[in-house]
């Protein structure tokens, strides 16, 4: 999600929260001799406000699997989880009082702290990286059909292949007539003779197919396929070129389309390594929000109690 | 196109949900594994300094049972190791428990530091098991209702029999014997247990702790003034009213009438047996001190007659002039008066504690302003409620004053009966490991 114009209610209305908190615990903090307590009535309204936020920025994972529930529009929830889970956690430090505690406070303390930073490094992230990723790659896709769009460029790749040497192949099936004729009348044809152009022919086609089998299908069946020469386009680009030297010209277009449909796969792992930058990070954030909220409910009871 | 793909998994969701299930069960393993070694893994707020040493262990007052420590601390608990008198037995409605007074893990304060909400909970509105109560009924607080002292109150008076008058003694170019001085309160009045010598004293006499009657429950054995003694604060200029006569240096001892007349009659005595010719003496010119006591002896012919009519003049000196400067001297039936005891209180408020060493940094006079200006004994020169206003306030330290909760001077438990308690615990446990044993 942008952080765009859209956001400047939720911006002001959060930081107004905040600075009204701080308004509140500068002279609370400066007339506890003893130092804040969670347990105060003013530690308790922050806890509770915090934990508050804390569960309905939780609840965002529960709208998302009901997509369809009239509850409030899904940009309008991910507002608030971004926007009061950030304020949150300042609310969470007054009620601490700025500190971690021992045992399970301390331990809250710090999974909240991580789900913070994970949170607010997730949001940049959202923020920057579809743009990045738009400019980056142009003919980006869905993200779950990268394997399927993969497996499309491995057919396509080997139909391009298969048809240039079957090309080939019907080419030699014809010479070998013209050979058989040609050797009655001890002739040459353009200026070769009949017998080293049909292995020419032959040889091309093997090498193209060499070259399918051995460079272009591992790199293209493979997600990622780090250290395959293909996978790095100025050596692929070499690759290529070289191999054009050893085909015939009525073979570069081929070669030319092969050296698209790498780009392509590239482009591809290109594209789920950003996806993975991208939504990474939710590895870290939304297990341990789990564990805050589960952990949180354990304190708020405990203390209450007792 | 696979128009389902949104249902299918891919790693990160798979990895996603697996973490989503195995972090929080990791994090309720591991709250269970630290709840059964204890309770450790609670952050319960800070102790008060004189519970800090339990540590985390909360079974020792949050007694458990059944594996699970209360949340309530029953009085059983406190009475483990304190014996706490309950306040007015006799008479009060209802007796709270502790910890509805003492609250803990609300930092590192003194228990004893209790809201005044515990205090008001019954002088709010004051209530008796039988008969009207004795003393105000309607204390909300020191600002709210609090009376005024109850010896400023219409009718209170001071007990003390010691004819003092402050602005005299507080006059500049005081006469004293090495000349003119001028004397401050700190000259008479002094915390006791403070280290030092009186300026007006009889020699050197060093301070000595003068309280007695020190509550026990006053940790400071400063918080009272010393008590006032003739030899340490008054000798120094009034020795001169204990001479009796000038053929003696010596004057007669600060004591009971009793003492001294013997000591009279023991120096005549001596000094008759070294001058017998004092006999046929002129006896002393001037005017004999008129006195409520027995008339003069007639002229004195033999040693014994001699020795009578001297102590019967010098009675006079002393017991009608001398003593009386100060003391309040009562004639009864005997040959000799009696000495009103002196009776200056130690402790003008009888149920609240006071602390002059907290208050060292003020000026004597800005609390007892009446005294450079009294002149009788009877003025009582303690200063009034308004005065501790001045500093003392509701909810002090948040309006930049002085605490004025109600356990700032009152004492709730009647701590004259306390008894020991008996021991109940070995260091292991209540330190447990952290003991080192």
């Amino acid at each position: 999600m942008r952080i765009d114009r859209t956001h400047r209610s939720w911006f002001i209305g959060s930081l107004a929260g905040v600075v009204l908190a701080a308004a509140v615990y500068v002279p609370y903090s400066l007339r506890s001799p003893q130092g804040v307590s969670g347990g105060s009535a003013i530690g308790l309204t922050y806890g509770s406000i915090g934990s508050a936020f804390m569960l309905f920025a939780g609840l965002l994972g529960a709208r998302k699997k009901f997509p369809i529930w009239r509850i409030g529009r899904a940009q309008t929830w991910m507002r608030g989880h971004l926007w009061l889970g950030t304020v949150s956690f300042p609310l969470i430090l007054f009620h601490a009082g700025f500190h971690f505690g021992v045992g399970l406070t301390r331990a809250l303390m710090w999974i909240f702290a991580v789900v913070f930073v994970s949170g607010i490094f997730g949001a940049v992230l959202q923020h920057y990286m579809p743009r990045f990723t738009t400019e980056r790659i142009p003919m980006e896709t869905i993200y779950e059909q990268i394997g399927r769009v993969r497996a499309q460029l491995v057919d396509e790749a080997r139909n391009l292949v298969e048809e240039a040497c079957a090309t080939l192949t019907g080419g030699l099936s014809r010479a070998t007539m013209e050979q058989r004729a040609a050797a009655a009348g001890a002739g040459t044809m353009g200026g070769l003779t009949v017998a080293s152009g049909l292995e020419l022919d032959e040889e091309a086609s093997v090498k193209l197919r060499d070259f399918f089998q051995q460079q272009v299908q591992p790199f293209l069946q493979h997600g990622g396929s780090r250290g395959l020469p293909l996978a790095d386009r100025s050596h692929s680009q070499g690759i290529f070129r070289q191999l054009k030297a050893l085909l015939p010209p009525s073979l570069h277009p081929i070669v030319d389309d092969l050296d698209n449909v790498c780009e392509e796969k590239r482009e591809l792992d290109q594209q789920a390594r950003y996806h993975r930058v991208l939504h990474g990070w939710l590895l870290v954030h939304i297990p341990l929000s789990y564990a805050l909220l589960l952990l949180g409910a354990v304190h708020a009871v405990m203390a209450l109690r007792y | 196109m696979d128009l389902q793909y949104f249902t299918r998994s891919h790693p990160l969701r798979r990895w996603r949900l697996y973490l989503s299930l195995a972090i929080p069960v990791i994090a309720v393993v591991w709250f269970l594994s630290q709840r059964a070694t204890g309770q450790k893994v609670y952050s319960s707020g800070p102790l008060s300094a004189s519970h800090a040493v339990f540590g985390k262990r909360c079974e020792v007052c949050h007694v458990t049972q059944a594996g699970v420590f209360r949340r309530e601390v029953s009085d059983h608990a406190c009475e483990r190791c304190h014996d706490a008198p309950a306040h007015h037995p006799h008479k009060a409605a209802f007796t709270p428990a502790c910890a509805s007074c003492h609250q803990e893990h609300q930092g590192s304060l003194r228990l004893a530091r209790t809201s005044d909400n515990s205090c008001a909970q019954c002088h709010t509105n004051l209530r008796v098991r039988a008969g009207e109560p004795k003393y105000v009924a309607t204390i909300q607080g020191f600002d709210r209702h609090h009376p005024e002292f109850a010896v400023l109150r219409p009718g209170g008076s001071d007990p003390g029999m010691i004819k003092l008058n402050h602005y005299a003694h507080l006059q500049p170019k005081l006469a004293s014997p090495n000349g003119p001085v001028q004397m401050t309160c700190h000259d008479c009045h002094r915390p006791a247990g403070v280290e030092g010598t009186w300026p007006y004293a009889l020699g050197q006499v060093k301070t000595v702790s003068a309280m007695t009657d020190t509550d026990r429950r006053t940790a400071n054995p400063r918080a009272y003034m010393a008590r006032i003694r003739y030899t340490e604060q008054c000798a120094g200029c009034h020795i001169k009213d204990l001479q009796f006569d000038k053929r003696f240096d010596e004057a007669a001892p600060h004591d009971k009438p009793e003492v001294v007349q013997a000591f009279l009659i023991k120096k005549y005595t001596e000094y008759i047996a070294a001058h017998p010719g004092a006999v046929s003496e002129p006896l002393p010119a001037g005017r004999i001190v008129t006195s409520t006591m027995a008339p003069m002896p007639p002229a004195p012919r033999t040693r014994e007659e001699w020795i009578e009519w001297q102590v019967a003049h010098a009675d006079r000196l002393l017991f009608s002039k001398g003593c009386k400067l100060c003391h309040t001297m009562i004639r009864e039936n005997g040959p000799l008066p009696a000495v009103a005891k002196s009776a200056i209180p130690m402790r003008w408020l009888q149920h609240a504690d006071f602390d002059h060493d907290s208050h060292r940094m003020l000026t004597c006079t800005t609390c007892h302003s009446a005294a450079p200006q009294s002149r009788q004994t009877a003025d009582i020169l303690l200063p009034g409620i308004a005065s501790c206003r001045g500093c003392h306030q509701e909810g002090g330290p948040e309006h930049d004053a002085a605490d004025g909760r109600c356990s700032e001077c009152h004492q709730y438990h009647e701590w004259r009966a306390e008894q020991f308690p008996k021991s109940n615990f070995t260091i292991r446990q209540l330190r447990g490991a952290a003991g080192g044993l």
